[in-house]
C-alpha cells in the first residue's frame, strides 16, 4: 500500500494555480526525487505533503498508518541557525518534542531514541559540541538525525546540500542512500541537482504547471521532459 | 558591600524592589533567550516605547498605568510578531512604525494635560523605589507567571526558537508559542518598566543573552548563564546605586555592558589558537577573570558609605530650597538641615535614590512642598512606615490655580483663548514673602514639636525670621506703589505667580506655570515680542536655571536687556557656595523687578 497518494491534485500559491493535475504515489522504502524549475511549485508540494497547507483540489492521502505528524523533515538552514547556541544533542532531541503528548519534559525514551540516532549518523561523538562550530556537513547530518527522531518511516528533504562543498555534498547523497537502503526509510527530496536526483533515486517527480512527469528514473531518462531540462539523453 | 547589604535588608521598600527586581530580570533573561535568537530583539525595544506611550495616556487620563499598559501593549506584541510574520510591513519596518506612533500619542496625552510631570519621568528612566504594595503583587505574580511558563513549554520554546519550520512541520502549534512568547513578553516589559524605564528595559532582555552567546555551547547553558547573569547585574546593580547614589535603571545596564565586555574578552582568548600555547591562553583567562573580579570589588568595597545621621541633634530634611532656608534660620546651630536636590539640580527632573528615602525616613521633620513635581513624596509617605513629621507647604496657604492655556498673564479673567482650563494648584507657593510667614510658622511649630526642649531658641529665630519677611513684603509694596507699572514679560519657565498676584503686577510669560514643557508656542512668543517693542519695555526676565532661550530671543529681536528672577526652588551651586537664602534672594527679584517696572 503506498504511503503517499496523489491523485488529480491542485496546489495553489496566493490564489494562483502553480500546479494542476498532479498523480503520484510513495510507496514504502521509495527514494523519490522532486526536481523542477524555480516557481514550479515545489516548496508547495513541500508544504502540502506536511499537511500545512491544503491541496485546492485532488486528494492527496497518506496511508499504511502514516501521518503528516510521522515525516521526518530536514528544512532548508536559516541563517539564524548558523550561530546558534545549542548543543548537538538538544538539536538532535527537539526532534522528539512532538511525541511526549501531555508531559512537560523529555523522557528516557525520547533521550534513547535521539542517542541511537545520533550513533546511526555517525555523529554520537560531536553530541555535547556546539552545532554553531560544526562544519555545513555536520551541521545537515544532525539535522538529519533531528528528523529520523520526527519520523522514522519517511523523510522529506527540502534541497539538504545548498551551500555544501563538493566532498560534503557526496557524503551526505551517500548518507542519504545508506538510511534509505539499510534502514529502509523512505526518501522524499526536493533537489537542484538533476544528476543527482537520476543517480540515486529510483522515481522522479518532475513539476510542470499541467503535465507533471512521474516515473523510475529509467522511464525519465528517456523522456522529453529531461531532455528539455538540460538533460543528457542516455 | 557588608554595610549595604544591611541597609538594603533593614530596608522594607528596599527589600520589596529586590524581590520583584529579581523576579523581573529572571524573566526577561529567559524570554530575552528566545527573542535575541529569533531575531526578535527589536521588538522588545519597540514594545518599550508602546508602554510608554501606553502609561503617559493612562497618566493623563487618571487610569491606573499597569492595568491600562498592559492589554495595550499584549496587543501590540501580537501585532508586530504578525506583521513581520506575514511580511507586508518588512519587520523593523513595522517595529519603528509602531514605536515611534506611540511615542508621538504618549507626548501628544502628556502635553494637552499636565506637561512632563514626574510620573512619566519615572516611566521613562524608571523607579524602583517608589512602587506601591498593588504594583509589587501584581509585578510578582506576573513575573512567577512567566517565568513558570517558560519552563513548562521549555521544550516547545527551543523547538520553535531554533527551527520554526521544522517544529511546525512536526505538529508543534508554532503560532501558539509565538502567542505565548510575545504575551510574556509584553507583561515583562510592562512590570519592567516600572522598575527600569521605557528607554531601558530592553537592555534586560537583550543584554544577557547576547553576553552568554559568548562563551555558551548548548541552549540550556545560555538560558542559566543569561539568567544568572541578570540577576547578578540587578543585585550589583542594586548595591552600586545604593553605594554611589546613581539611578538604579541605568547602573543595572552598566553592569551588564561590564559584563559583557568581561565575556567579550573570553570569547577572543578562546578563539584564537595561540599557536597552540594552551598555557598561555588559561594564563590570559585567569588574568581576565582576576582583573574583572578585582575591577568589580574595588568599586564595590572601596571609599566609605555616607555618613550617619547625627542622631543627638534635631534632624530636618526638605526637598527643595525655599523650605530648606526657612528650616536653617529656625534651627540656626541646634540641628541638621539637609537639602534632598542638590544646589543646581533640575526640580522636575529630579528622582529619590535610596539615600534618600532613608534620610526621609530618619529625620525629625520632613519638609516638601506637595506639587505636581513632588508627586513621588506622597508615594515614599505611603511606603516607610516612621513616625517623622511632615510639613506640605501646599496646606499651610491659599493656593492660587496654575493656568494651563497660552500666553499666561496676570488679569487673565477677561482674557479669551482659555481652552484647556485645569484646575492644578500652583505649587510654588512661597514666592510670596506673606505664604512664606505662614509656611515658617507651621514649620517652626513642627520642629518645636520634635525637639520642645529648644523651643525658646527656636522661637526667638522664627520671630527674627519672620521680622526681616515682613520688611520684605512691606518693601515690594512700596516698589510697586512707587512705580509706573508696565507689565513684566517673562521669557521663560513662570514660577512666581504668587508673588505677582499679591503685589498685582501684571506679567506675561512664555509658559504657562512651570511645567517641564521646552518648547514655547510661536504666537505667544511673537506678543511677547510685539508687547516689549510697543510699551518700551527694558527688561525680559528669564528664571534662574531655566531654559531662558525665549528671553534670548525677544532680547534679541527688541534690544530689551536680560534679567534674572529668582524662584527659590532650586539655587545654583554658586549661590548655595556664597550663602546666599530666600531673602537676599527675594531681594535681587525686588531690585530687578523695580527696574523692569519702573
Amino acid at each position: 500500500m503506498a504511503l503517499i497518494s496523489c491523485k488529480n491534485v491542485c496546489l495553489c500559491y496566493e490564489n494562483n494555480i502553480v500546479i494542476e493535475n498532479l498523480n503520484f504515489s510513495v510507496t514504502e522504502g521509495d527514494y523519490l526525487c522532486i526536481v523542477g524549475e524555480n516557481g514550479s511549485g515545489k516548496s508547495t508540494l513541500i508544504k502540502s505533503i506536511l499537511g500545512l497547507k491544503d491541496t485546492a483540489a485532488g486528494h492527496l492521502h497518506y496511508g499504511d498508518g502514516l501521518t503528516s505528524k510521522g515525516v521526518g523533515y530536514l528544512p532548508q538552514q536559516t541563517t539564524a541557525q548558523k550561530d546558534f547556541p545549542a548543543s548537538v544533542f538538544e538539536v538532535v532531541l527537539s526532534g522528539c518534542v512532538s511525541h511526549k503528548k501531555n508531559r512537560f519534559f523529555f523522557g528516557r525514551k525520547e533521550k534513547d531514541v535521539a542517542e541511537e540516532n545520533m550513533k546511526k549518523l555517525d555523529i554520537y561523538e560531536l553530541k555535547n559540541k556546539c552545532y554553531r562550530e560544526l562544519s555545513g556537513g555536520q551541521q545537515q547530518r544532525v539535522l538529519l538525525a533531528r528528523a529520523l527522531c520526527a519520523g522514522k518511516r519517511m523523510l522529506l528533504l527540502d534541497e539538504p546540500v545548498t551551500g555544501l562543498d563538493p566532498v560534503a555534498t557526496m557524503e551526505l547523497y551517500s548518507l542519504i542512500r545508506k538510511i534509505n537502503k539499510e534502514l529502509g526509510v523512505t526518501i522524499i527530496m526536493v533537489s537542484h541537482d538533476l544528476h543527482a536526483a537520476v543517480a540515486n533515486a529510483e522515481h522522479i517527480l518532475h513539476l510542470n504547471k499541467s503535465d507533471s512527469f512521474f516515473g523510475t528514473t529509467e522511464e525519465y531518462l528517456l523522456s522529453d521532459v529531461y531532455s528539455r531540462f538540460g538533460g543528457e539523453k542516455v | 558591600m557588608i554595610d549595604s547589604l544591611n541597609f538594603i535588608f533593614s530596608q522594607e521598600f528596599l527589600v520589596r524592589g529586590l524581590i520583584v527586581g529579581i523576579l523581573i530580570s529572571l524573566s526577561s533573561a529567559l524570554l530575552g533567550v528566545s527573542l535575541v535568537l529569533k531575531r526578535f530583539s527589536m521588538i522588545g525595544d519597540g514594545l518599550s516605547h508602546v508602554s510608554f506611550g501606553a502609561m503617559a495616556v493612562a497618566c493623563a487620563a487618571n487610569i491606573a498605568p499597569l492595568y491600562f499598559a498592559l492589554p495595550i501593549v499584549v496587543v501590540s506584541a501580537f501585532l508586530l510578531l504578525r506583521m513581520s510574520e506575514s511580511g507586508k510591513i518588512k519587520g523593523d519596518a513595522a517595529i519603528a512604525l509602531i514605536s515611534t506612533g506611540a511615542l508621538a500619542v504618549g507626548i501628544m496625552a502628556t502635553s494637552v494635560t499636565t506637561g512632563m510631570n514626574i510620573d512619566i519621568y519615572n516611566y521613562m528612566f524608571g523607579s524602583i523605589l517608589t512602587m506601591t504594595d498593588s504594583d509589587v503583587i501584581v509585578s510578582t505574580v506576573l513575573s512567577l507567571i512567566v517565568i513558570a511558563l517558560f519552563v513548562i513549554f521549555y521544550n516547545e520554546i527551543f523547538a520553535i526558537t531554533f527551527d520554526e519550520s521544522f517544529a511546525k512541520a512536526t505538529g508543534t502549534k508554532t503560532s501558539l508559542y509565538n502567542t505565548l512568547i510575545a504575551v510574556l513578553t509584553a507583561v515583562t516589559i510592562v512590570i519592567g518598566m516600572r522598575m527600569m524605564g521605557a528607554l531601558l528595559i530592553s537592555a534586560l532582555i537583550i543584554f544577557p543573552t547576547v553576553t552568554s552567546m559568548r562563551v555558551c555551547k548548548s541552549f540550556r547553558s545560555v538560558i542559566i548563564c543569561s539568567a544568572a547573569i541578570s540577576v547578578f547585574c540587578f543585585v550589583s546593580g542594586i548595591l552600586f546605586s545604593v553605594k554611589y547614589e546613581t539611578p538604579t535603571g541605568a547602573t543595572v545596564v552598566c553592569l551588564n555592558i561590564f559584563v559583557f565586555a568581561v565575556f567579550f574578552v573570553i570569547r577572543m582568548i578562546n578563539s584564537k589558537a595561540f599557536y597552540g600555547n594552551k598555557l598561555l591562553k588559561r594564563a590570559l583567562l585567569t588574568i581576565t577573570c582576576i582583573l574583572a573580579c578585582s575591577v568589580y570589588s574595588v568599586v564595590l568595597f572601596a571609599g566609605t558609605n555616607a555618613a550617619e545621621i547625627n542622631s543627638s541633634n534635631i534632624s530636618v530634611v526638605t526637598t527643595a530650597f525655599a523650605q530648606y532656608d526657612f528650616a536653617r534660620n529656625i534651627v540656626g546651630d541646634e540641628g541638621e538641615v539637609e537639602m534632598l536636590l542638590t544646589p543646581g539640580e533640575e526640580s522636575h527632573t529630579y528622582e529619590p535614590t535610596p539615600k534618600d528615602i532613608l534620610k526621609i525616613k530618619d529625620c525629625d521633620v520632613f519638609i516638601y512642598g506637595g506639587g505636581e513635581s513632588e508627586k513621588w513624596v506622597d508615594n515614599i509617605l505611603e511606603t516607610i512606615d516612621s513616625d517623622v513629621i511632615t510639613v506640605k507647604m501646599m496646606e499651610e496657604v491659599n493656593l492660587r490655580e496654575e493656568i494651563h492655556s497660552e500666553e499666561t498673564h496676570s488679569d487673565s479673567h477677561s482674557h479669551e483663548n482659555h481652552e484647556h482650563h485645569e484646575s492644578v494648584y500652583d505649587e510654588h507657593v512661597w514666592t510670596s514673602p506673606a505664604n512664606a510667614v505662614s509656611i515658617v510658622q507651621a514649620i517652626y511649630e513642627a520642629i518645636v514639636q520634635a525637639d520642645p526642649e529648644n523651643n525658646e531658641y527656636y522661637k526667638q529665630n522664627t520671630e527674627l525670621y519672620i521680622n526681616e519677611l515682613k520688611k520684605l513684603d512691606i518693601d515690594f509694596y512700596k516698589m510697586t506703589s512707587e512705580s509706573k507699572q508696565k507689565p513684566v514679560i517673562i521669557g521663560d519657565r513662570f514660577p512666581l505667580g504668587y508673588l505677582m498676584d499679591r503685589y498685582k503686577i501684571e506679567y506675561y510669560s512664555a509658559f504657562p506655570g512651570c511645567s517641564a514643557q521646552t518648547e514655547a508656542n510661536p504666537v505667544t512668543i511673537a506678543e511677547l515680542i510685539y508687547r516689549v517693542s510697543y510699551t518700551q519695555i527694558p527688561v525680559v526676565f528669564k528664571i534662574d536655571l531655566g531654559v531662558g532661550k525665549v528671553a534670548d530671543i525677544i532680547s534679541e529681536e527688541t534690544g530689551a536687556e536680560v534679567r534674572t528672577l529668582y524662584s527659590c526652588h532650586v539655587i545654583s551651586s554658586e549661590d548655595f557656595n556664597n550663602g546666599e537664602g530666600y531673602i537676599s534672594l527675594m531681594r535681587r527679584n525686588l531690585e530687578n523687578l523695580a527696574y523692569a517696572i519702573k
